[in-house]
């Protein structure tokens, strides 16, 4: 967009003028120079409650824009410092929400489940309307198809799109190209993530493997070769097996286990996952405790079928925190129990987290976790990715993916979004000025 | 005795023969006048009866959807659906998927605004019609290819009256008219092939503007009752706008309004702008049907969902019962579907639950404008032929022991 103060020298640059004329027009030149000073602010996000769980903030708090980046984080920043200012008092203000697992490779082959597929949806539709500006796509390329996936999605999306490599080579094309080993080649995921797009790329996936820890290993053996973290979906084994070894010999500390509240009945057909919780007593096992001491990370992954109010509702109460809020979106999941990021954190905030605990595993924690420290916070300096939030009162319903609800009596709506210092989503038009008629007609 | 039993399972059988039961609802179904409390009875996914007090008991499943609204299931008459991998509408990324944004917003029922033509049409229909939860029908582009961003849209050898006319009649349940939208040149072939397309399959014309050497009052001169021109309350360069500079309807606007041709809104990124939507609505020209023109750039903007878009008629000052006419029966009637858009007994059960929250609201038009609200229409349970495919709260679950 043009200002008023460029599109002003701009005229009197290329203007001939009298020399009558022009001490007049220094004098205007140097008091729009000495307004731009004043206004050196792009956008003055004024009075909200800001939550910045890297920065310890919990406060109100005002937060000044200049360009794409965080200019300041303080108490009282004057309004007439900014070009606009945005009134978001009882609103919360927090860092841009990271979705760490998502399906967004988006495409035309109906035959497969998420690389160039239906299946995968597009990351603008669900993120800034849910507070969020970064996405990670859970494995659905390989490095085969991970070019494809970054010139028809990455490069032609606003949300910031990372992505986890998944181990085979040919991505998420069906369940049954998932079990070929000859296709996990740490090398050439090493290659893909080290050499060509270290910006990108943060971690290696494992899923839906049928045998025994093969696919884990690889992916293990990628992410050492990238000094990268794995993320693994452990849910199709048959038989199943043991998560302690997963997480006390095949995993390192940093590693994450997605879908932490999944309870499946396991059968031999379709094999399963052992659950965190166990099913008759409702414990949490003491391994998971011990491997998130190790540094194990757990993921929520909710999806269309890995969430439980039987697994999550006993781990929190007994002291069992995720370490990160994410939703697996897919076709399958979307309009179902998950529906979009927020109603997940929301979900979470009915089950008793606290909305800075919320805040935290949906921000900085994955930011760390994906290694990318320069995301998830407020610093001054870094990228303006930010999310303001609505909290609702009132009697709302979260479902888990057995179709059984909760009631909380709070919702996050997402208000406005910022992507690096730009409005991409403003539910109220809160950033808007008032409708008018034309001049002519009144 | 053991008549006295077979009775009671007889009767017993009988009582739960309702599959899904809504009650305690204020319906609006336009077609048959019912704008009140009733309840709605769904079996073998068909609307079974519409009653006061319709007994639980008589029901395998009973929601209580007491102090919300329940209407025909959406449909939302402008959108382009041919989502798919290259860059641009037809088969692209500029596309969305019907599933991702209708079920969310009470939406059963998507209008393709001719993203796909002749021959791209079979590979629409494979890819995303066939796939799709939402019910997709659709306008034919007269452009064979649809709405591409290459140039061959715009070739007028390929924009065949015969093959548009043959597609339409070979799928007469998904495509529902024809499309004239993008064309730069000044000659009128295009649109009169668009035209004449539509006549020999008695469907309506879909004027998406994008036409900016036509005159507005030459394409609405050209169009026959019962067609429908889009982006109604649009003001960007390209199209004259409906209202004049002193903020009056233009008279041939109105008197084409009378004349029967049906204005939607096709909302989109740059289709809707308060300062002609308002003085419109206020001089009687009202949008027959609530298009959203849904597409990856118009979804995150004033446009946001087809629900939000209703909502700022009701803030304008239309009555409920306006507003859900246009959101359902009035847009089946215009793209001659009377099976949808109603809760007749025997249609399909295509049903939206829908809440309307009170508070204070904003609402923003294609200028980045903003008009104040008090109220603000929100989807809590979608039915699509008798299933259950959107529940915001978990109306219908069970709850967690």
């Amino acid at each position: 967009m043009r200002t008023k103060t460029e599109g002003n020298s701009e005229f009197i640059q290329h203007q001939f003028l009298p020399n009558a004329l022009r001490a007049a027009a220094v004098l205007v030149l140097i008091l729009i120079v000495s307004m731009a000073n004043a206004q050196e602010i792009d956008i003055l996000l004024k009075g909200g409650h800001v939550i910045d769980p890297k920065n310890n903030i919990n406060s109100k708090m005002d937060v000044a824009i200049v360009g794409d980046k965080i200019f300041r984080v303080a108490k009282d920043i004057p309004a007439n410092t900014s070009k606009k200012t945005v009134d978001v008092s009882g609103l919360y203000v927090t860092p841009g929400i990271i979705d760490m697992h998502a399906h967004v490779f988006h495409g035309a082959d109906v035959n497969s489940i998420s690389a160039n597929s239906p299946g995968g949806l597009q990351a603008d539709a669900f993120s800034f309307r849910a507070g969020v500006t970064t996405v990670v796509d859970a494995g659905s390329s390989g490095w085969r198809n991970f070019p494809l996936f970054k010139s028809q999605v990455i490069d032609r999306s606003q949300t910031r799109i990372l992505a986890f490599l998944n181990v085979v080579g040919r991505g998420m094309v069906t369940r049954y190209d998932q079990q070929d080993v000859t296709d996990m080649n740490p090398e050439m995921n090493a290659y893909m993530i080290k050499r060509l797009h270290p910006n990108i790329l943060v971690g290696i996936k494992s899923a839906h493997y049928w045998g025994d820890f093969t696919s884990v290993d690889k992916a293990v053996e990628s992410g050492k070769l990238a000094n990268v973290p794995v993320i693994v979906d452990f849910g199709e084994h048959s038989p199943p097996n043991s998560i302690e070894s997963l997480f006390m010999e095949h995993f390192r500390p940093g590693d994450i286990f997605t879908h932490t509240f999944s309870e499946h009945a396991i059968s031999e057909a379709t094999g399963g996952r052992e659950s965190i919780v166990d099913v008759n007593t409702r414990k949490v096992k003491p391994f998971v405790f011990a491997a998130q001491k190790r540094g194990i990370i757990f993921d929520v992954g909710h999806g269309a079928g890995a969430f439980n109010f039987n697994q999550a509702i006993p781990a929190l109460k007994q002291g069992f925190m995720p370490n990160t809020i994410s939703t697996d979106l897919y076709n399958l999941s979307m309009n179902a129990a998950m529906k979009d990021m927020t109603n997940v954190m929301s979900k979470f905030l009915a089950m008793g987290m606290s909305l800075q605990d919320v805040i935290l595993r949906s921000s900085w924690n994955p930011a760390q976790v994906i290694k990318r420290p320069e995301l998830g916070h407020l610093s001054v300096g870094s990228e303006a990715d930010i999310a303001v939030f609505n909290l609702k009162k009132g009697n709302f319903g979260y479902l888990d993916v057995r179709r059984t609800k909760i009631s909380g009596t709070e919702k996050l709506e997402a208000e406005l979004t910022l992507r690096a210092g730009r409005v991409v989503w403003d539910l109220n038009g809160i950033s808007a000025p008032e409708w008018q008629m034309p001049a002519a007609t009144n | 005795m053991i008549a006295l039993l077979l009775f009671v399972c007889t009767t017993r059988v009988k009582a739960q023969d309702i599959d899904l039961l809504l009650k305690g609802g204020h319906v609006i179904d336009t077609k048959n006048s019912i704008d009140r409390k009733m309840d709605i009875a769904i079996k073998s996914g068909k609307i079974f009866s519409v009653a006061a007090d319709i007994p639980a008991s008589s029901a395998k499943k009973v929601v209580d959807v007491s102090g919300l609204i329940v209407a025909p299931g959406l449909i939302n008459m402008h959108t382009h659906v041919y989502a798919g991998s290259n860059p641009g509408f037809t088969d692209g990324t500029s596309s969305q998927l019907p599933d991702a944004f209708a079920p969310r917003a009470g939406i059963t029922t998507v209008v393709d605004a001719g993203t796909s033509g002749w021959r791209t049409f079979p590979d629409f229909k494979a890819k995303i019609i066939d796939n799709s939860m939402t019910r997709v029908l659709a306008f034919l582009s007269i452009a064979a290819s649809g709405y591409s961003v290459d140039k061959a849209q715009e070739n007028i050898a390929e924009m065949d009256v015969q093959k548009t006319a043959e597609t339409i009649s070979k799928y007469p349940d998904i495509l529902v008219g024809v499309r004239i939208g993008r064309y730069d040149g000044t000659e009128w072939t295009p649109f009169d092939r668009a035209s004449e397309a539509a006549k020999l399959v008695n469907k309506p014309l879909f004027v998406e503007c994008h036409l900016p050497m036509y005159s507005l009052e030459d394409q609405l001169n050209r169009m026959r009752s019962g067609d429908i021109i889009t982006h109604a309350f649009e003001n960007v360069s390209e199209r004259m706008t409906v209202v004049d500079e002193k903020g009056k309807v233009r008279p041939f606007v109105l008197a084409a309004q009378k004349r029967g041709v049906l204005f939607d809104i096709g909302h989109g990124g740059g289709g809707f702008w308060f300062n002609q939507a308002v003085p419109s609505f206020k001089q009687g020209l009202w949008p027959n049907s609530f298009g959203t023109d849904e597409h990856r750039t118009s979804m995150n903007s004033g446009m946001k969902t087809m629900l939000n878009v209703m909502s700022k008629y009701l803030n304008m000052g239309m009555s409920m019962p306006e507003v859900i006419a246009r959101g359902s029966w009035n847009a089946a009637k215009s793209i001659k579907r009377e099976d949808l858009g109603n809760l007749s007994e025997g249609s399909v059960a295509d049903i939206a639950v829908l809440s309307v929250a009170k508070g204070k609201f904003g609402f923003v038009d294609s200028g980045n404008n903003k008009m104040e609200g008090d109220k603000k229409l929100e989807a809590e349970l979608t039915v699509r032929a008798g299933r259950i495919i959107w529940d915001l709260n978990g109306l219908a679950a069970n709850p967690y022991k």
